[in-house]
C-alpha cells in the first residue's frame, strides 16, 4: 500500500452556484414564482413552451442581477443579452434554455469571505441570467413533469477557480448567500433548491503551474455536505494519483459529473463526459439584448442596503465585536435584523451580541425556530442586558430570566423580574453584610489562607457569599464589603 | 359580393345595405363551392363565424360604434392561433392541437369587428415556395388551377384572389406573403420586422417572421394595417410607435419621390419579367417619379445568408415539438428516446427535416463560425448597404420573384425552390416594409407582381408608392375568370 502525502497536493475548486431570484413573476412569463404549489398550477402558456408564446423579461430579476453585481464590485454591463442553449429533456419545455453566454449581464467581482477568523477574497468569473427547468416526478409506471419551476429566475453565479479548501469552498458559498440574502435578491432555501451549488474540482501537485482534469460535483443541498464531498473528492483524486504514478495523468481522473452521497460520505459517478456536450448556442432572437444606462445602475447603487461586508466592518470596528461572532451573526441575516432592532434599546453590544447568539440561540435551538418565530421581542432581549449592566439583576438570575422570556415569549424581561421575588436583588448592604459573615464564621481556614497571600480564598469566600444567596446579591457589592471586612 | 373590397363592404354594412349574417353566410357559400376546386382552406369556422355575425348584428343594432372592420370576411393562415380552434401549420405533428389564446393580430381584428372565416392552408410551418410541402392538401392558383398560389401563404393568397374574402393574413419568413401575392395577382404586404406582434404566430425563424395582409387593393391594405400596427407587450421585438395614418397618407401623385433600381444585380432577368419590370419603371416615370441606380450586388448572397440563419432558428424553434406536452406523440415509443425520435420522425415531412438538419448543422460547435457566424456578419452588411441605397432614394424597386407562377410538381429540386425567394429575402434580412403589387401579366396569362421595399419604419411611404401604382395602372382590378361569378 503506496503511502499516501495528502500534503503535496493543493486543491483547486471552482463553484457554479444557481441562485433563484425572489420576484413575483417568473423571468419571462407573468406566471407566479412560488415554491411548494400542486404540480403545474404556476404556470402559463409560455411556461409549457406552446407554440407562438414568446418571452418577456421580467425587469426584477435583471434589478436583482445588476444588485449582486454591484454588491460584488463587478461590472455591471451596459449591452448584455440571451442566448439559447439547446438539449433535449421533457423539464426543458422548448427543448432550449434562454441563458446568457458570452455577454452575460455581471462580469468579475470578488466575494470576501471569513475563513478561520481571516478574511478572504475570492474573485468572481461572471454571473449571468438564465430560466429555470420544471422537475421530473417519477411514479411506478410513468413518469411526470412538473412545470411550476420552469421560468423561475436564476442568477448562476461562476467562481474563478480560486479555492483551495473545503472550507474556504464553504465560507464562500455562505458569504454568497448572505449576500443574497441581505439584497433581498433570493430566499435561499437550500432544501427548496433556491441555492444549489455545484463544484469544480481538480487536485495538483503545489509545485504544479498548470491545472489537471477537474470534475463536477452537482447539487450538495447543505453547506456540510459540501464540505464532506470535496473532502471526499479531494482525497480520492490524491489517492488515484498517487496509486498510480506511472500513468499519464490525463488518464487517471476523467472529465464526469458526480454527486455527493450523504450515507457512503462519498461521491458518486453519474454521468461520464466523453465530449462537450454540444449546446449550439446562438443569440435568442425573440429577446432583445438588455440595454443598461449608467444612470438606472448608479440609481441601483444608490439604494443598495449595507451589505454583509460592510456589516462586518461596522461590527468589529465601531461596535468592537469579536470577528468570529460578528461573523455569525452575519450569516444569518435574520438574527442580525434582530440584533439591529435590539441595538434600539440597548447599547452594549457584545454583550447582546453574546446573549443572542449563545444564551437565546442555545435555548431555542431545538424547537428550529428563529426569536422572531419564537415570539420573543428584540427590545425584551435588550432590556434584559440593560438590567445585567445596570446591576439590577445578576448575570445568574439574567439566565433564569431568559429561560422564563422562552417559556413565555413576549413577556418583558422586567415583568418577569418584578413579579418574581427570587429574582430580586439584594441591594441593602446590612443583609449582604450578614451573609457575609455567615461565611466568615464558617470558613476560618479560607481566612487564614487569604492573610497568608493565597488569591484564590477570597474568590473562593465570593463564591460561597453568592451561593448562599443564589445568585441574588451584586458581586460587585459583595467584593467591595468583603475586601473590607477582611482588612 | 365578391367583387367588393374590404373598404367597399364594411361601407355596406354600415350603411345596413347588407346584413353581417348575410356576409357571412355568402362568404361561407362561396367557399362551399368553390374552395374543393382550390383548396384554399383547412378549417372553416362555419359557426364560428355566424356566431360572430349574428352579435355583430346585434351590435349595430343596438347602435353601437362598429370597429374599423366591422363585417369584413377575413382567412388566416394556419400557423397564426384563434382561440380554442385548431392550429396545424400544415404539419401532422400538429393535427390535434388546439391553439390555448388568441395571436394578437386576431385579437385586433375581432376587436374591430372582423368576421374570421378558418385558416387556410401551407407550407408545412411555413417552409416553403409553393404549399406544397403541406401535409393536408395541394392549394391550387385560381388564375390555373394546375399552378401553385406560391408559397408559404398558398392558401391565403389564393382565398383572396378566387375572392373568397377581400382580406386574408399570411406570414413572410423570406417572400412568404409577396411571392403568393405575385402569383396571384393580388397585393402582399410584410410589414417593418416588429410593426406587428408575433404573439401567437407559430415561429419559424424568429427574427425573420412577420405577420402582414393580402388584398385586392392597398387602400385595403392601409385599411387592415391601421388595426394591427399595434405595440405588443407579449412579443419583446415589437416596436412600441404610434400607429401613423396609412390611410390619409395614400396619395395618386410622387413628387419628389426617388426610387432605386439596382439595375446591376437585375440582368439576369428572363425576358418575360424583365419587360414587366421595366414598363413598371415607364409607369414610376410617368407618375413623376426619379429613377436612380443603387448598388445592391449584395443580394446575390440572400439566400445563402436567409438559409443559414432561417433554418438555425427553425431547428430550435421547432425544438418544442417533441410529443411531450402536444401535439401527436408517437404510439411506438417505448422510452424518452423513442417518443422524440418517432414523434418527430411521424409528424415533420421531408422539407421541415432538411430544414431542421440543416439548421442544427450549421449552430454545430465547429461549423458554427463559417455558417451562422459568417450569415449574421454578411446580413450586418446587408443592412449598411441597404441604409447606403436608401441615401440615394425613398424606396428600392424589385421583381416579386423572377417567374410567373409554375405549375404544381415543376419544382422538385429543394435548391431550385429556394431560388424563388431571391428577390424578397433581403427585406426580412434587413426587416425592412416591403410590397407587392399586381403589375400586369405574362405572356401565358398569369399575374406577375412588382415589389417596392423601404426603409424600416417607412410603411407608409411603401404603401403610399404601391397605391399610386394601383391607381395608374388597375392590374389587381382583374379577377381569374373561372372565379368571376356568383356562387349558385
Amino acid at each position: 500500500m503506496t503511502d499516501i502525502q495528502y500534503d503535496l497536493w493543493q486543491p483547486v475548486i471552482g463553484l457554479e452556484v444557481h441562485v433563484q431570484l425572489n420576484t413575483k413573476s417568473k423571468l419571462f412569463s407573468c406566471a407566479p414564482n412560488r415554491f411548494g404549489d400542486e404540480p403545474n398550477t404556476n404556470i402559463t402558456d409560455v411556461c409549457t413552451g406552446q407554440p407562438g408564446t414568446l418571452p418577456v423579461l421580467n425587469k426584477e430579476a435583471v434589478r436583482k442581477a445588476v444588485q449582486f453585481g454591484l454588491a460584488i464590485k463587478a461590472d455591471v454591463a451596459h449591452f448584455s443579452k440571451f442566448d439559447r442553449k439547446s438539449y433535449f429533456y421533457p423539464d426543458s419545455p422548448r427543448n432550449f434554455q434562454i441563458t446568457q453566454f458570452d455577454q452575460p449581464i455581471i462580469l468579475g467581482g470578488m466575494i470576501v469571505a471569513e475563513v478561520g477568523g481571516q478574511m478572504k477574497t475570492f474573485p468572481v468569473n461572471r454571473a449571468h441570467l438564465e430560466d429555470d427547468a420544471g422537475m421530473l416526478k417519477h411514479f411506478s409506471t410513468f413518469a411526470g413533469v412538473d412545470y411550476n419551476r420552469a421560468g423561475v429566475p436564476l442568477l448562476e453565479v461562476v467562481s474563478e477557480p480560486c479555492m483551495h479548501t473545503p472550507k474556504e469552498a464553504v465560507a464562500y458559498a455562505m458569504a454568497l448567500k448572505a449576500i443574497m440574502e441581505y439584497l433581498d435578491a433570493s430566499d435561499c432555501n437550500m432544501e427548496e433548491g433556491s441555492l444549489r451549488f455545484d463544484a469544480n474540482i481538480s487536485v495538483r501537485l503545489k509545485s504544479e503551474k498548470t491545472l489537471r482534469n477537474k470534475i463536477e460535483i452537482k447539487n450538495m443541498n447543505s453547506f456540510s455536505n459540501m464540505e464532506m464531498a470535496l473532502e471526499s473528492e479531494i482525497r480520492r483524486q490524491i489517492r488515484l494519483y498517487t496509486q498510480n504514478p506511472h500513468e499519464d495523468i490525463n488518464n487517471i481522473i476523467h472529465k464526469g459529473t458526480y454527486r455527493f452521497d450523504p450515507e457512503k460520505k462519498e461521491t458518486v459517478l453519474m454521468r461520464q463526459k466523453e465530449d462537450a456536450e454540444d449546446y449550439r448556442y446562438f443569440p435568442e432572437p425573440d429577446l432583445v439584448p438588455i440595454v443598461l444606462t449608467s444612470a438606472y445602475i448608479e440609481e441601483i447603487r444608490k439604494d443598495l442596503p449595507e451589505l454583509p461586508h460592510d456589516r462586518f466592518k461596522r461590527y468589529t470596528e465601531e461596535l468592537s465585536l469579536p470577528a468570529s461572532a460578528a461573523a455569525t451573526l452575519i450569516n444569518d441575516r435574520q438574527m442580525c435584523l434582530y440584533f439591529e432592532r435590539a441595538l434600539k434599546t440597548c447599547s452594549n453590544a457584545k454583550n447582546l451580541c453574546n446573549w443572542l447568539v449563545v444564551e437565546f440561540t442555545g435555548r431555542i435551538k431545538e424547537s428550529g425556530k428563529t426569536l422572531d418565530q419564537v415570539g420573543i421581542k428584540a427590545e425584551h432581549v435588550g432590556n434584559l442586558v440593560n438590567m445585567i449592566d445596570q446591576g439590577t439583576i445578576t448575570g445568574k438570575i439574567a439566565k433564569s430570566v431568559a429561560d422564563d422570556m422562552v417559556a413565555n415569549p413576549g413577556k418583558d424581561c422586567k415583568d418577569i423580574v418584578k413579579e418574581n421575588p427570587d429574582y430580586q436583588p439584594l441591594q441593602d448592604t446590612s443583609s449582604i453584610e450578614a451573609l457575609i459573615d455567615q461565611v466568615l464564621s464558617e470558613n476560618a481556614q479560607s481566612i487564614a489562607d487569604y492573610k497568608a497571600g493565597k488569591t484564590k480564598a477570597f474568590a473562593y469566600l465570593i463564591g460561597q457569599v453568592m451561593k448562599l444567596c443564589k445568585g441574588a446579591a451584586s458581586p460587585a457589592m459583595v467584593n467591595e464589603i468583603l475586601t473590607k471586612k477582611l482588612q | 359580393m365578391y367583387k367588393l373590397s374590404a373598404t367597399e363592404l364594411k361601407e355596406l354594412f354600415s350603411k345596413g345595405e347588407i346584413s353581417a349574417k348575410e356576409i357571412a353566410q355568402n362568404t361561407l357559400k362561396r367557399i362551399e363551392k368553390f374552395d374543393p376546386e382550390v383548396g384554399a382552406f383547412l378549417h372553416v369556422h362555419k359557426d364560428r363565424m355566424l356566431q360572430k355575425a349574428e352579435s355583430l348584428d346585434k351590435k349595430k343594432q343596438s347602435g353601437e360604434k362598429l370597429g374599423s372592420l366591422a363585417g369584413v370576411p377575413i382567412a388566416i393562415k394556419d400557423n397564426i392561433h384563434i382561440n380554442g380552434t385548431i392550429t396545424t401549420c400544415g404539419s401532422k405533428f400538429l393535427s390535434n392541437y388546439k391553439a390555448v389564446f388568441d395571436s394578437t393580430v386576431c385579437r385586433l381584428l375581432e376587436e374591430e369587428d372582423a368576421l374570421l372565416i378558418g385558416k387556410t392552408n401551407l407550407d408545412e410551418f411555413a417552409m416553403g415556395s409553393s404549399t406544397e410541402n403541406s401535409a393536408y392538401q395541394k392549394t391550387r392558383n385560381p388564375w390555373d388551377l394546375a399552378c401553385t398560389p406560391g408559397g408559404s401563404s398558398g392558401g391565403s393568397s389564393a382565398a383572396v384572389a378566387a375572392r373568397f374574402c377581400p382580406i386574408s393574413f399570411g406570414s413572410d419568413t423570406g417572400g412568404s406573403i409577396r411571392q403568393p401575392a405575385s402569383f396571384t395577382g393580388i397585393v402582399g404586404f410584410k410589414p417593418t420586422y416588429g410593426r406587428v406582434s408575433r404573439y401567437g404566430l407559430v415561429a419559424f425563424a424568429s427574427s425573420l417572421d412577420q405577420i402582414g395582409p393580402f388584398s385586392t387593393t392597398v387602400t385595403d391594405t392601409a385599411l387592415v394595417m391601421q388595426v394591427i400596427s399595434k405595440g405588443c407587450d407579449r412579443d419583446s421585438t415589437s416596436i412600441h410607435a404610434k400607429t401613423p395614418d396609412y390611410l390619409a397618407a395614400l396619395s395618386p401623385s410622387l413628387k419628389d419621390f426617388t426610387i432605386g433600381v439596382p439595375w446591376h444585380f437585375l440582368e439576369q432577368l428572363n425576358e418575360d419579367a424583365k419587360q414587366n419590370f421595366l414598363a413598371s419603371v415607364e409607369v414610376y416615370k410617368q407618375l413623376g417619379a426619379k429613377i436612380v441606380d443603387v448598388d445592391l450586388d449584395i443580394l446575390s448572397h440572400s439566400i445563402a445568408v436567409y438559409y443559414v440563419l432561417a433554418t438555425a432558428e427553425a431547428s430550435t424553434n421547432l425544438a418544442r415539438f417533441d410529443g411531450v406536452r402536444y401535439g401527436v406523440r408517437s404510439p411506438k415509443a417505448t422510452n424518452l428516446e423513442e417518443l422524440y425520435d418517432l414523434s418527430r420522425q411521424d409528424g415533420f415531412g421531408a422539407e421541415v427535416k432538411n430544414r431542421i438538419l440543416l439548421g442544427t448543422y450549421v449552430l454545430s460547435s465547429g461549423f458554427k463560425d463559417a455558417y451562422y457566424k459568417k450569415a449574421q456578419q454578411v446580413r450586418a452588411l446587408m443592412i449598411q448597404k441597404f441604409k447606403d441605397a436608401f441615401l440615394k432614394c425613398n424606396l428600392v424597386m424589385l421583381p416579386t420573384a423572377p417567374f410567373p407562377a409554375f405549375k404544381l410538381g415543376a419544382i422538385q429540386d429543394p435548391l431550385q425552390m429556394y431560388l424563388q425567394d431571391v428577390y424578397t429575402i433581403a427585406a426580412n434580412l434587413v426587416g425592412a416594409p416591403a410590397i407587392s403589387i399586381p403589375s400586369g401579366f405574362s405572356s401565358n396569362n398569369m399575374p406577375l407582381g412588382l415589389q417596392l421595399i423601404g426603409p424600416q419604419m417607412h410603411d407608409k411611404e411603401v404603401l403610399s408608392a404601391a397605391y399610386a401604382y394601383e391607381q395608374a395602372t388597375g392590374y389587381g382590378k382583374k379577377i381569374p375568370a373561372h372565379f368571376d361569378k356568383e356562387a349558385l
